[in-house]
């Protein structure tokens, strides 16, 4: 049974359709605003693929982070940001409009960057967090910049450290927007078993953090 | 409370995703486990420090990236719309004169091969009648030339084929008649009554039959012909047959019935 919320998207969908069909403009840039990402997603099923635009805008920064911390490579996390939305682009057909639309998306993410890996076969824990410069905005001492800087770069080292899939649960527990049990379904496992792997991670990740302030 | 659930309930509290009667429990539970309560304060701090790792701006370029791809797919979706609607264009606008001729055409030419084909069944049944009639024609001529034949096997066989005629001629009839009267072979002359009695409808044929009566000389013909006498209950018949009885050198059989023919037919 779908929920309420999710008819009521459908049917928004139905009607936006219906005006398109006779020439009526319904779509502002306030309304598309205000569409969930269920909604977008199925105006792009349905061949309205400029709205893709607005999701990119939407999440684009969510999934550079998420590629970022999983490989350290701004370069590269930019090409795989730009090969999920192609991925979805070229399954939009398999989009239902069912289930959280961020869980789809982060699962697309999840496979583009595995199979970036098993293509090029390249050492998933090398460390090239030079290549992007970062912008933190707390505190104007050069020190205590640098300070902040040297410490997250440690912590990024320390991730890159850890097995790939305890990065992963690690990366996306650390996104406010996903909820356990969405980071269940990118996983392919339980509400509860991610749970279980999130807080294994994160003891693991201090472990190997401590390890390396005392080197 | 059991390690997994310790697990479970701890990054559901860090993460704020747990209801305030779980969140009450819990706090109950870390005040009154120190160890547990030590364990969560390092993995509280783990998290806050997770929570500040922030990520690098993503370059313009991406953004450039990104919206030319989409661009380009745009314009891929619009080629495809335009190439169908540009045939629907072609087929409905420049070849809209064209369609509505070739579909007359196709009409004509449906309604012209429809009655092309109703003549031609006309035309295929006249050869068949004609050649139906020639059989015929054939048969008869077949019919009477084995009826002359000195063989009575032969003239048996122009008998039996005159049964297959279902019109017949009125030569046939004379010939069977012939047969009837003059044929020297007895089997002949049965054969012949019993294939004129296919025609007895015809007077020709019921008066050449009654006229035969008297010329009979073998007893089973004169028998069969006292039977069809009775059957097609012939009045004139009893003339012929008191004439038959006249003869003194008829069975005796045969005459007991004859008499009973006669006695039945009046």
């Amino acid at each position: 049974m779908l929920s309420f919320s999710k008819r009521l998207q459908k049917i928004i969908l139905l009607f936006v359709t219906f005006f398109k069909k006779f020439g009526i403009p319904f779509d502002n840039q306030f309304e598309m605003q205000e569409l969930s990402d269920n909604v977008l997603m199925l105006k792009v099923k349905s061949g309205d693929i400029d709205k893709l635009g607005l999701l990119y805008e939407r999440h684009k920064k969510r999934l550079f982070g998420f590629f970022f911390s999983m490989n350290c490579d701004a370069m590269t996390s930019e090409d795989l940001v730009q090969n999920v939305f192609i991925r979805m682009l070229k399954y939009k057909h398999t989009y239902t409009g069912e289930g959280s639309f961020l869980a789809w998306m982060f699962s697309t993410a999840r496979n583009v960057n595995n199979d970036h890996y098993q293509k090029n076969k390249r050492k998933q824990n090398q460390f090239d967090i030079s290549t992007v410069e970062y912008k933190l905005d707390d505190g104007n001492e050069a020190d205590g910049k640098m300070a902040k800087k040297d410490e997250i770069e440690e912590l990024h080292r320390a991730l890159m450290k850890l097995a790939v899939d305890k990065r992963e649960v690690l990366v996306l527990s650390k996104l406010k927007e996903m909820k356990f049990s969405e980071i269940g379904q990118v996983l392919g496992c339980s509400e509860g078993t991610a749970k279980v792997k999130a807080h294994r991670a994160l003891k693991e990740l201090k472990v190997v953090f401590k390890q390396m302030q005392k080197q | 409370m059991k390690e997994s659930e310790f697990e479970i309930k701890a990054i559901a509290y860090l993460k704020e995703e747990i209801s305030k009667e779980d969140k009450h429990e819990f706090e109950v539970f870390l005040n009154a486990n120190p160890a547990y309560q030590e364990e969560f304060d390092l993995l509280a701090a783990s998290w806050r420090q997770l929570a500040k790792m922030e990520s690098p701006e993503p370059s313009e370029n991406m953004d450039s990236l990104f919206f030319e791809m989409l661009n380009s797919e745009i314009e891929k979706g619009k080629k495809k719309t335009n190439g169908w609607s540009g045939l629907q264009a072609l087929v409905f606008n420049v070849l809209r004169p064209q369609l509505a001729y070739g579909v007359l055409l196709l009409f004509i030419g449906l309604g012209v091969g429809y009655f092309m084909k109703q003549d031609d069944t006309f035309q295929a049944i006249e050869p068949q009648s004609v050649s139906s009639e020639e059989n015929q024609e054939i048969h008869e001529k077949l019919v009477l030339t084995l009826l002359e034949q000195p063989s009575a096997n032969k003239r048996l066989e122009g008998v039996s084929e005159a049964n297959k005629i279902s019109t017949v001629d009125e030569t046939v009839i004379n010939a069977l008649l012939k047969t009837l009267n003059n044929d020297a072979n007895v089997n002949v002359r049965l054969a012949s009554i019993e294939s004129l009695t296919n025609y007895v409808g015809n007077p020709k044929v019921r008066q050449g039959l009654i006229q035969s009566i008297p010329h009979q000389k073998s007893p089973i013909v004169q028998v069969t012909l006292a039977n069809l006498m009775l059957a097609l209950e012939e009045k004139k018949s009893i003339e012929p047959f008191k004439q038959l009885l006249k003869n003194k050198e008829l069975d005796s059989t045969v005459k007991k019935k004859i008499e009973s023919t006669i006695a039945s037919i009046i």
